[in-house]
């Protein structure tokens, strides 16, 4: 697959831009901030409308047949807008385990509605520091779910949840209807994210993958969201470098602008640097999907997104002076955002690991 | 298969049948002067074989194709190691802009033939000791003599000057207007009476570097290649000529594989030193950053191919790569303990980490310094303010020294 956008993809992006930023604003997204369970409706409103729900999902189910690619674009604009809602990406993940792992009759029951937006999906795989843990705090016995599920982006509002559970010491991954479980929100620093602990009291739940294919299964899921996420990180970091850029050109001091000062304009440009190898990186990993260097892209586009949205997030501040950390100017969505961003679908350290594995093995 | 694959395939298979005369293995233990006549050897056959001048005019003896083929050669002839390097900076520079600028055509057209097949060598006089950067600043100057003019003055940094027959370079022909405008572009020739050639050792104990000192050395006005005070556009065009070179996220220091390698063979605290996060670490960092700048230069090709002019992303590559390099040959050092002491001033710089090492800095100088490529993409790139120049619009001699 090429790596250069064709019309219609640009189309994609230049129009997913536009309507993103007419129905986003810092004043929106500020309060959001200081309440427990509340996302930006008009995000989800809107993507649901333009179709993003559907973007990459196969047309037999409702879906319009389009991939990574595409809904890398959006996430890159949704980045620069901030998106209000984590559902993009844990609903693809959601739909994308059903699709490759699921029956035809959970395929039916959710696909469609996943499509539509209609159900919001979520992911839970990791526990706390462990990414993909070898046995995870869910049990799975007799098709029923029990234990916690720390930390879940989207819990909260999620109608449906794809969870890594150990099943007599062996990983499965298991299919799981939210809406009788019990789910305890939990406040954090971007709250808009609805993070929230799942408890299982012996949830009915379906079996998708059994034994180390589940963890094969739940790896692949993780670096289709990587990819999409790194997206958003990139479209994030790339607005900050722009944000610090304009400030930088007006903002006076010591009788000139002060991006006429190399501190400052070296600054910015490192970040136009980090940016854009964020960026290349996420294009390459896209075109990978199912080839089999794929999980290598997914780790690199990740690796090399996180440290530039983090990059520019501090930077950008640093920048700015006083006025960069008024809660007002609202730079700090994008520092909240990094870092939840960067925790979602596994930390760096989590990447390093898998990219650093699969390297030794191709040197061997 | 695209044409410009089946030429990929071409070329490769050539470059392969070169190899055994002219690549890595038979250029192992010789003198330079042997080497030197090696590469003249191997550009001759590239020549016959018609890769010489790929982008080139057919009438120069060029084969007229594009920069596409070009770079497509370039990358695959760089894994064997050819000894090309006596003619990078001749054939990259100089030669192209004396094709384009050169008053006598029937001098220019011997000139470009004998280059391109290896019998005469270029170079390039524009740094000079007082600043290399900042290249308007030049003092070497030509005076009026008779009919043509008198060089004095001094060059730094001039590859391979030692070995040239010819150079291009930038004299200040009029020091009572701001200094880009007193500039004026001419060729010499390398064997005048009062050109002296000095290589300089540089720290890696290589020498193919020189000063070059010019007393009273007189030209006729025919060498002149730009209007008398418009040499500073000629010389943007030098620079600009090779913008989309073949490049190498390597930052022309050794693949990761070779790192990779390294970790997996050595012990740290009685473990492979792949199994330590510091060292994981960097291999992860490393190969995010060369995959992204692969990308870029992936993309920047096809782009070109699709007839589009590449982004700005492309500035990024040196920069990026070479100061990478640095680091990593420092840890490469660290891992190997006292074994990393060993030291040979010969080894390639692309597979010997202490080799690597000592020479990466003049990568990070040579052809934009980190700190002049910051402030070019700051810049041109993204609007930033330009630095105070106290010298702008002064007249060259009333600048405070």
């Amino acid at each position: 697959m090429t790596i250069l956008y064709d019309e219609g993809q640009q189309a994609i992006a230049t129009e997913s831009r536009r309507v993103l930023e007419a129905r986003t604003s810092t004043e929106a997204l500020l309060p959001l901030l200081e309440s427990v369970g509340e996302y930006h409706r008009p995000f989800w409103d809107t993507a649901k409308e333009q179709g993003w729900t559907a973007l990459a999902l196969p047309e037999a189910h409702d879906g319009l047949g389009l991939g990574l690619i595409e809904l890398g674009l959006i996430a890159h604009q949704a980045g620069r807008s901030l998106s209000g809602a984590p559902f993009l990406t844990s609903g693809f993940g959601a739909a994308k385990t059903i699709e490759l792992y699921g029956s035809d009759a959970q395929k039916a029951r959710w696909l469609p509605a996943l499509a539509s937006g209609e159900s919001i999906g979520a992911i839970a795989f990791a526990a706390g520091p462990d990414t993909l843990p070898a046995q995870p705090d869910v049990t799975f016995t007799d098709d029923r779910l029990s234990g916690i599920a720390r930390g879940v982006s989207g819990g909260l509002a999620g109608d449906v949840a794809i969870v890594l559970a150990n099943g007599f010491g062996m990983p499965v991954l298991a299919l799981v209807d939210l809406t009788d479980v019990e789910r305890t929100p939990l406040q954090s620093f971007d709250n808009s994210r609805c993070v929230a602990n799942l408890s299982f009291v012996g949830a009915p739940a379906e079996t998708l993958v059994v034994g180390t294919a589940a963890r094969d299964a739940a790896l692949h899921i993780l670096a289709l969201q990587a990819v999409v996420t790194a997206h958003e990180q990139t479209g994030g970091a790339e607005v900050l470098m722009e944000i610090a850029r304009d400030y930088a050109l007006t903002r006076r001091a010591f009788g000139q602008p002060i991006g006429a000062f190399q501190s400052v304009k070296h600054r910015i440009a490192e970040l136009y640097g980090l940016a854009e190898l964020a960026r290349a990186n996420c294009i390459h990993a896209a075109s990978r999907e199912g080839a089999d260097d794929f999980i290598t892209a997914a780790a690199a586009a990740r690796l090399s997104a996180t440290e530039a949205y983090d990059a520019a997030a501090r930077d950008c501040v640093q920048i700015h002076g006083g006025i960069g950390v008024t809660w007002d100017l609202g730079l700090h969505l994008h520092m909240r955002r990094a870092r939840s961003l960067a925790i979602e679908q596994g930390s760096s350290l989590f990447w390093e690991d898998i990219l650093v594995d699969r390297l030794a093995e191709e040197a061997a | 298969m695209s044409d410009l694959e089946t030429y990929r395939a071409k070329a490769a298979a050539w470059l392969e049948s070169m190899a055994p005369t002219y690549g890595r293995e038979a250029r192992k233990g010789l003198a330079e002067a042997d080497d030197l006549a090696l590469g003249r050897r191997y550009q001759k056959a590239k020549f016959d074989a018609g890769f010489a001048g790929i982008n080139w005019p057919t009438e120069y003896g060029g084969q007229g194709l594009t920069h596409l083929e070009k770079v497509t050669f370039d990358a695959e002839e760089m894994k064997h190691g050819f000894p090309n390097f006596y003619f990078g900076i001749s054939l990259g520079m100089p030669v192209p802009v004396l094709m384009q600028f050169g008053s006598d055509r029937d001098f220019v057209k011997e000139r470009v033939l004998k280059a391109l097949q290896g019998e005469e060598i270029w170079c390039q006089l524009f740094s000079e000791p007082s600043g290399g950067s900042d290249l308007a600043g030049l003092r070497t100057k030509a005076e009026p003599d008779g009919n043509g003019w008198k060089i004095n003055g001094q060059k730094v940094w001039t590859s391979w000057a030692h070995y040239s027959d010819y150079g291009v370079i930038v004299v200040r022909t009029d020091p009572t207007v701001p200094k880009h405008k007193g500039l004026t572009y001419f060729w010499v020739d390398m064997k005048a009476p009062g050109v002296t050639v000095r290589p300089i050792k540089l720290a890696g104990g290589d020498s193919h570097v020189n000063e070059v000192f010019f007393d009273d050395v007189k030209i006729s006005d025919d060498h002149r290649m730009s209007p008398v005070g418009g040499g500073f556009a000629v010389a943007i065009t030098t620079l600009m000529i090779e913008r989309y070179v073949a490049t190498d996220s390597a930052g022309f220091g050794p693949h990761l594989d070779l790192f990779v390698d390294l970790a997996k063979n050595t012990l740290l605290n009685g473990k492979p030193a792949i199994e330590d996060g510091r060292i994981r670490h960097q291999i992860a960092r490393n190969h995010a950053m060369r995959s992204g700048l692969d990308s870029i230069n992936v993309r920047a090709r096809l782009m070109m191919q699709a007839g589009m002019i590449p982004g700005a992303e492309g500035s990024l590559n040196k920069l990026v790569a070479v100061r990478s390099r640095q680091k990593l040959s420092e840890l490469a050092i660290d891992l190997q303990g006292t074994d990393g002491f060993a030291f040979d001033e010969h080894a390639s710089q692309k597979e010997n980490w202490a080799s690597s090492w000592i020479n990466a800095p003049t990568g990070r100088i040579a052809g934009g310094s980190d700190e002049t490529l910051l402030n070019t993409i700051a810049e041109k790139v993204l609007g930033l303010p330009q630095d105070h120049r106290p010298d702008k619009g002064i007249p060259f001699n009333q600048i405070p020294a």
